[in-house]
């Protein structure tokens, strides 16, 4: 192994890490805009507010640290971390390009994937339960059920795109595909982007932090940096969310002039998931906890089964 | 302070916190510090600092009365104040920069603020909206009305009007960004305890002479 | 196209210690880049710990009772099914990498629906047992 290669390539990944989501966040601010009729950010930075987030950061890193008296204190103060660097892992598996624009390929990509993200939730769990309060600690508990439940039908459709590819390679998945997957595996990227968006708590599927129930959830106490580090996991989750619908649903970099332009159109691949994400943001309201839950299991799931035994009868009956 | 606790001793009666206070019965003294590299940086660092503070101003949403609608009209598509990067709205006090108290006091509500107030996180500041919140306004001799919000909690600006125009809110927001541009966080921080915690104030004695 | 998992290079898959070297390196890195940022917090915050500021967050009343209040978590069936189902997804990961492999066929695709029906069964049954039903 190279290893300034690879220390380069770690690198770009946390600059990519800390870029991508304050570029998703700007997005987010003008296009909850002027889908409102307003204009959004227009002061910071001077044109157009471009440097909101950045002024957020220069701001949350002057923030006082609050750590409640009765909290757990240890736990308190490392869960944004365990929170914030399993979608820090993530990025760096999943490819951008052709020919090795990939931070690292690891042979078992998706399992890789899905095990890393799983880790996140235990930053959340932390949160609630070490904050000692009792909207924290309700929050947490939903985080955990919603986060659970969903995992299943992202599981499922993973596996229904390494039935078709027949590898758990990232990079292995892109290769293998071809056009006509997009409406075979329909279904699937139907479940794996609707089950990511409720293991991201995005809205409507952001009853763990619902501010009109519980404050904000497990993160009610936080502040300043560590309010601020679990907004970025926010937003990585974003970019990596709608990266692994690219590469394992859309092609990845499959396009016009995919030699030349490959990384382009994983990036705007993935950039047009992410504007998806924050347009059903504006669109829709918040579920109730119980409709969540059902609508997880009685039809993310039947629909994953589904999809599993359209891609094995296709895969047997094309090879 | 002594603020390491383990599992399970809250809920236990009073959690002794800090030193106590002579001059305030039951509570601490109030430790002011500030990091060193916000005391010592050279002022290009310190005015990017003031930089981030002044155009993220996530907003703590107090709406008590009737100005709260201005308040929040103030938020909505036409006037939109998240232009000059007030956030609106923080969840908590905790993810709060700036509170807006618009409306009427009482004096029952009066501890509540105080006590957000307080679990905001360093450093804050506080926009008084309205008559009301003022001086009491037009309830200033109600036996029920705090005649202003400023005998609870410092403020940096006030908005006059009854209800003001949320133009006269963005007003106030410019104002208070200004402030925060030209403040001097070293000395906000190195003042005693109680600099920003003004002691009511006696009122004005027959001669009509003012009283400090 | 085959995928060939062992090359030289990091880029292209180099083997399995190497390539969880990486991801050990980019750990590294994170919890580098967590402590420069709270070093640099703390470098630049203030500090004013008053009594009231540490008190948990109740909407501004006095907290009731302790934080770690006894909840009751009614979705702890969830989670059971959860393992259960969860346990058998996995299996499906190593399977479908082969299963359309020569030699397989229609076998395999036999076995395919009777691992689906087994979880559908179980999914069923659940349902049935008005689990999954709140209202």
């Amino acid at each position: 192994m190279n290893l300034l290669d690879t220390l380069l390539r770690c690198v770009g990944t946390l600059v990519a890490f800390l870029v991508l989501p304050l570029v998703v966040g700007q997005t987010e601010h003008k296009v909850m805009a002027h889908m409102q009729g307003r204009l959004g950010p227009m002061y910071a930075g001077g044109f157009h507010g471009w440097a909101q987030l950045v002024a957020d950061g220069v701001k949350f890193v002057q923030k006082e640290n609050v750590v409640p008296a009765g909290a757990d204190r240890r736990v308190f103060q490392l869960a944004p971390a365990v929170a914030l660097l399993p979608y820090l892992l993530v990025l760096l598996v999943i490819p951008v390009g052709p020919d090795g624009m990939v931070g690292q390929v690891v042979d078992a990509g998706i399992f890789f994937v899905l095990a890393v993200m799983g880790i996140g939730v235990l930053g959340s769990l932390m949160a609630g339960w070490a904050s000692a309060n009792k909207f924290s600690l309700l929050g947490a508990l939903r985080t955990a059920a919603q986060l659970m439940s969903y995992e299943l039908p992202m599981l499922l459709a993973a596996a229904s795109v390494a039935m078709a590819a027949g590898t758990v390679s990232l990079p292995g998945i892109v290769d293998a595909f071809h056009w006509w997957w997009v409406p075979w595996q329909l279904i699937g990227a139907f479940v794996f982007f609707t089950a990511g968006l409720a293991e991201l708590q995005r809205p409507p599927f952001d009853m763990p932090v619902a501010d009109s129930e519980i404050i904000f959830g497990a993160f009610t106490e936080y502040t300043g940096l560590r309010f601020a580090l679990f907004l970025l996991s926010e937003y990585a989750g974003i970019v990596v969310l709608c990266g692994l619908t690219t590469v394992l649903f859309l092609g990845g970099w499959h396009g016009p002039f995919e030699d030349d332009l490959g990384w382009l159109w994983t990036l705007v691949k993935t950039f047009a998931l992410a504007f998806v994400v924050l347009w059903l943001r504006v669109t829709y309201p918040r579920l109730r906890e119980d409709q969540l839950m059902r609508f997880a299991w009685t039809v993310l799931i039947p629909l994953a089964l589904a999809q599993l035994a359209l891609t094995g009868i296709i895969k047997v009956a094309i090879s | 302070m002594d603020v390491t606790h383990s599992h399970g001793t809250p809920g236990n009666g009073p959690v002794p916190l800090g030193i106590p206070d002579p001059a305030r019965p039951g509570a601490a003294v109030e430790q002011r510090r500030l990091g060193p590299l916000a005391r010592l940086a050279p002022d290009p660092v310190k005015v990017v600092l003031n930089w981030g503070r002044r155009y993220s101003l996530w907003c703590f949403n107090f709406g008590l009365a009737c100005c709260a609608i201005e308040f929040i009209a103030a938020s909505m598509a036409k006037h939109d104040f998240i232009r000059m990067g007030v956030i609106p709205f923080a969840p908590g006090p905790r993810q709060a920069d700036l509170m807006i108290v618009s409306g009427t006091v009482t004096d029952k509500m009066a501890p509540a603020v105080k006590r957000l107030y307080e679990q905001m996180p360093e450093p804050k500041y506080v926009i008084s909206f309205g008559a009301c919140a003022n001086s009491g306004g037009p309830y200033w001799d109600s036996y029920s009305v705090t005649k202003g919000v400023d005998q609870i909690i410092p403020v940096d600006v006030y908005v006059p009007g009854c209800p003001p125009r949320p133009e006269a809110l963005l007003q106030g927001i410019l104002k208070l960004q200004e402030k925060i541009a030209a403040e001097d966080v070293p000395q906000r921080y190195a003042a005693p305890a109680d600099a920003l915690r003004r002691p009511l104030r006696p009122a004005p004695d027959a001669t009509g002479e003012g009283t400090k | 196209m085959e995928w060939q998992p062992l090359a030289a290079d990091p880029a292209a898959g180099s083997g399995y210690f190497d390539a969880y070297a990486a991801v050990g390196l980019l750990a590294v890195i994170g919890v580098l880049f967590v402590v420069v940022s709270f070093t640099a917090n703390r470098l630049l915050r203030p500090v004013v710990d008053t009594p009231e500021k540490l008190l948990a967050y109740e909407c501004g009343v006095d907290p009731v009772g302790e934080g770690w209040a006894h909840t009751q978590i009614r979705y702890y069936v969830y989670a059971f099914l959860y393992v259960i189902f969860a346990v058998d997804a996995i299996y499906l990961f190593p399977w479908a990498t082969v299963f359309a492999a020569a030699g397989f066929g229609a076998a395999t695709l036999v076995e395919m629906f009777v691992f689906i029906g087994f979880l559908a069964v179980g999914l069923l049954y659940a349902w049935k047992k008005g689990v999954l039903e709140w209202t």
